[in-house]
């Protein structure tokens, strides 16, 4: 593949894609526009205000700072808490409470009179040191560790890797009694019963069939479907997705802004699904108006804006636009017109000379006007 | 419109007075003034509609309306380049010199571009067609697929050894027919021969065209159709150009006109074409000069070999929707143009300078052809019957050798593909499957070897046969009798990988072309239809 194709890994990682929820912005200017759903600044954790204690910072104490503590309350000479922590085993040994549950290595260790650092049961007669209980566990993940550990091919040095007589003393295994080897493992290893490989965890986004579109395309063209006909709006967007990808590269206008973090125009149309993205989030608006009948007095309905959702804003800008592009006058014939004009008028959106601007500012000015009324419900009828 | 029942003359008009009065008098006249016509009073016009009359619902007309024919037009309009798409550096182009040489090239699944001059050339043959993808991409490209090689191979027989190759393509939707006799036809295009094509068949039977009978010389009515005649002559004139001009007539044609005698064919191909009345004696003249052998040492009348082709043949193999003088539906090899490509399809007028006769059919927008279907399904199991014979002949004396028939060997039965492929037909893949659960059962039941011989003696090759019960097109029948078929079926996963490959480059395909991605793409689009393969790659995920 040609080096032009890798310089678009940063268009697909921009940031328009879907969001799970949107949260409605009051100020909505065209200087500086966020996504709906940047809740709370956008991720920024909270702070405390100043000489106050924030909500993450009187936590309950480490458990050797507390041993700590009460020995120092007792009169005794507590665990060292400036150099290191209390072992697990030494908590075990005062703790019968906590010795109940603990794991079989754990309770060995306590009961054996050996250091805690080098816990090892004691060998029972015969069986050559090997435990009466497993200390394997199943990995979650793809090992990554290199499985033979070679002292030829190991980029460490070779004086650092125990020999196998340290081993055996480290282990308890000799060269004739080693480990039982896990079943599942070898089976990872080998891949024996698996005809395809598995696949890489986590699946991706689209690889469940009825996700398969992306979003974005998936909601336009159910919003592009007439009575129930499927497969005739996956038509249309096909042809709309054409259109994009063949129509010269768009020029964008300075009046329009488009969404922050827009690719240069030239991408566009290599990426019909980024196009089609851009052009709908782009004229997507922040709230809508809801009229509240009677509740301004004299009759007139109150005007009260009302945020929306990710899905809401985009079905309502696919809509403005939908209804341009139906009042837009074919030039050719064929059952793909309609879609045609669709894609004109996305291309208009882009370069700034659709009226569904206007629109939207128009509904923006409204809800700027009418942000008075934000409180209607929470302060309750006059 | 009602007419007077008696004769003119003898009729008399009703109000006509019984005697007028006298030339001069000053009496006053006795018969009443005739009736004043009463003025006509300005009658509001009726109300049409339903709808409220109010300035908004007038339409106003914005902008000019487009003019006759340009909405057609953008309709069929062929895009054959995508400024947006990549270039794909090192696309080798499809030349004089790599195209008898594509297998040792190793082409074989791979794309290769089409150079100017053949996109000139096929594009005024009209074989792109607007339903195919070329407009994704930065120039026309096709893939070279197997068949591809085939044919390229088959057309350097036919150069050598001057025979003519009559050949009809068919299978399913999407499957890369059209594109392959467009491949064919630019590497003919590219050896030096004369190319005809009939870009749509459809086009001359549908009555969408101007015809006229005219008497043939055996007495039969056939029928002309002049001005496809002549858009027909133009677009060979334009894409046979350099061909044609160092050719010259060889004998003085038929023509109502006067006609210089060492007039190029190109010239001549022109004057054909710029009058509809000439078109079809050009027509004819034309095809005599082209069918007349070569002669090597006199300039101006060597003959190469000529390609024939024709789409969407089967709107040729039934009756057209023109009706003669009695109504009744004409035949359409009773077309003239249809009848000659029939001619040299079945074989009956010969090319001595040898060629290659191209029939592809059309899976979409498909008439009803039950004949043309037979034809098809008994050529293909006939052709695959010898391999057939030999399979049985294999096991029979394997079985004759056999001591039990415990000891039975059905491996050749048993690498059967599961579906019907390029190489077994749908009829005797069914055959052999049902002679495999005969043979294992009665191997299974440890029968004498002769009953298993008994039971392949009653599995011979059956070809598919015609209901006697329907009518019998004949004409199809003996038309396609001796035709070679083949079947256009998927690709194989290396083409599908150099297709998608391409895709890739071209920057349509945002995904790295994987084995898995391959397979799976393979997969969906119906084991490698091509397409199915770029709906699925290219249009249905992005």
């Amino acid at each position: 593949m040609p080096p032009s194709i890798n310089s678009f890994a940063g268009v697909r990682a921009l940031a328009l894609r879907s969001r799970p929820t949107a949260a409605f912005r009051p100020a909505a200017g065209g200087l500086s526009r966020h996504y709906a759903d940047e809740r709370n600044g956008g991720g920024r954790l909270p702070q405390a205000q100043e000489g106050q204690s924030g909500p993450n910072m009187h936590q309950q104490e480490h458990v050797s700072e507390e041993d700590a503590k009460m020995k120092k309350v007792m009169g005794q000479e507590g665990p060292d808490i400036e150099g290191q922590g209390t072992p697990v085993q030494d908590i075990l040994k005062q703790d019968a409470e906590a010795r109940k549950n603990a794991p079989e290595v754990m309770k060995a260790s306590v009961k054996s009179s050996q250091s805690a650092q080098n816990a090892r049961p004691a060998a029972p007669a015969g069986m050559g040191g090997r435990r009466d209980f497993s200390t394997w566990t199943r990995r979650r993940m793809p090992d990554l560790t290199p499985q033979s550990f070679d002292s030829s091919s190991a980029p460490l040095d070779p004086a650092m890797i125990p020999s196998d007589d340290q081993r055996a003393t480290y282990t308890g295994y000799t060269a004739e009694a080693q480990p039982p080897t896990p079943a599942d493992m070898s089976i990872q290893e080998e891949n024996k019963g698996h005809r395809f490989p598995l696949p890489a965890l986590p699946l991706p986004p689209n690889s469940n069939h009825k996700y398969r579109y992306d979003p974005v395309v998936q909601q336009v063209t159910n919003l592009l479907m007439q009575d129930g006909k499927k497969a005739a709006a996956q038509r249309n967007m096909n042809v709309i997705l054409s259109t994009l990808r063949t129509a010269p590269a768009p020029t964008y206008s300075p009046q329009r802004p488009l969404l922050p973090g827009a690719p240069p125009a030239s991408h566009l149309p290599l990426h019909p699904v980024l196009y089609l993205t851009l052009a709908i989030d782009s004229i997507a608006p922040l709230l809508r108006i809801r009229s509240q009948r009677g509740a301004a007095g004299g009759g007139v309905a109150l005007q009260i804006p009302l945020p929306l959702g990710l899905r809401q804003r985009r079905r309502t800008a696919f809509m403005w636009i939908l209804d341009a592009a139906s009042k837009r006058k074919s030039r050719g014939s064929g059952n793909d017109m309609f879609a045609t004009r669709v894609a004109e008028e996305l291309i208009a959106v882009v370069e700034g000379r659709s009226g569904v601007w206007e629109k939207r500012s128009a509904v923006h000015r409204l809800g700027t006007t009418a942000r008075s009324n934000l409180t209607y419900s929470t302060r309750g009828r006059r | 419109m009602r007419r007077a029942l008696g004769p003119i003359d003898a009729a008399t008009p009703f109000n006509a007075a019984p005697s007028a009065s006298a030339a001069f008098s000053t009496s006053a006249a006795l018969s009443a003034n005739p009736p004043k016509k009463k003025g006509v009073v300005a009658k509001p016009a009726a109300r049409t509609g339903r709808t409220l009359r109010l300035s908004k619902n007038t339409r106003t007309a914005t902008a000019r309306p487009p003019a006759p024919g340009e909405r057609r037009a953008l309709r069929k309009r062929v895009v054959l380049s995508n400024t947006n798409a990549l270039e794909v550096r090192g696309l080798a182009d499809l030349s004089t010199q790599n195209a008898s040489r594509l297998r040792e090239m190793g082409f074989e699944g791979q794309v290769l571009g089409l150079s100017n001059d053949s996109v000139d050339a096929l594009r005024a043959l009209e074989a792109f067609k607007a339903t195919q993808g070329w407009s994704l991409f930065r120039r026309p490209a096709s893939l070279i697929r197997r068949e591809t090689v085939e044919l390229a191979e088959c057309m350097d027989g036919v150069a050598q050894q001057k025979h003519v190759e009559r050949r009809m393509l068919f299978g399913e939707r999407g499957g890369g027919k059209s594109v392959l006799q467009l491949q064919a036809m630019a590497m003919a295009y590219l050896r030096g021969w004369i190319v005809v094509h009939f870009p749509e068949a459809k086009a001359m039977t549908i009555a969408h065209e101007a015809y006229r009978p005219i008497n043939s010389k055996d007495g039969s009515t056939a029928y002309i159709q002049p001005q496809y005649t002549a858009r027909l002559l133009g677009n060979i004139a334009k894409a046979n150009h350099g061909v044609l001009t160092h050719m010259r007539l060889s004998k003085p044609p038929e023509l109502p006109v006067p006609v210089q005698s060492n007039i190029s064919l190109l010239r001549f191909v022109e004057l054909g074409a710029g009058d509809a009345e000439l078109a079809w004696p050009v027509w004819r003249a034309l095809l005599s000069e082209l069918t007349t052998p070569s002669q090597e040492g006199t300039e101006g009348l060597q003959r190469p070999p000529l390609f024939l082709s024709m789409d969407g043949v089967d709107h040729a193999m039934r009756h057209s929707a023109y009706l003669d003088t009695a109504a009744r539906p004409i035949h359409a090899h009773d077309l003239t143009l249809i009848r000659d490509f029939a001619a040299h399809l079945s074989g009956t007028s010969p090319l001595p300078n040898g060629g290659m006769v191209l029939a592809a059919s059309s899976a979409s927008t498909r008439p009803s052809t039950p004949t043309l279907d037979h034809v098809l399904a008994r050529n293909e199991a006939a052709a695959y019957s010898p391999t057939y014979t030999t399979l049985l002949s294999n096991l029979h004396a394997h079985i004759s050798a056999l001591a039990t028939a415990k000891d039975v060997d059905l491996s050749a039965l048993h690498t059967l593909p599961s579906t019907p492929s390029t190489q077994i037909p749908a009829t005797l893949l069914t055959q052999l499957k049902h002679l495999r659960t005969h043979l294992t059962s009665l191997a299974r039941q440890n029968r004498s070897p002769a009953d298993l011989l008994a039971a392949l003696a009653a599995h011979a090759p059956k070809l598919p046969e015609w209901n006697p019960y329907l009518p019998l097109d004949s004409r199809v029948a003996d038309c396609m009798a001796s035709v070679t078929v083949q079947k256009v079926a998927g690709l194989s996963k290396a083409e599908a990988r150099g297709m998608l490959e391409y895709y890739a480059q071209s920057g349509v395909l945002r995904q790295t072309v994987t084995e898995g991605l391959v397979g799976e793409r393979w997969t969906i689009s119906g084991g490698g239809v091509v397409g199915e393969l770029e709906k699925a790659a290219v249009k249905a995920r992005f």
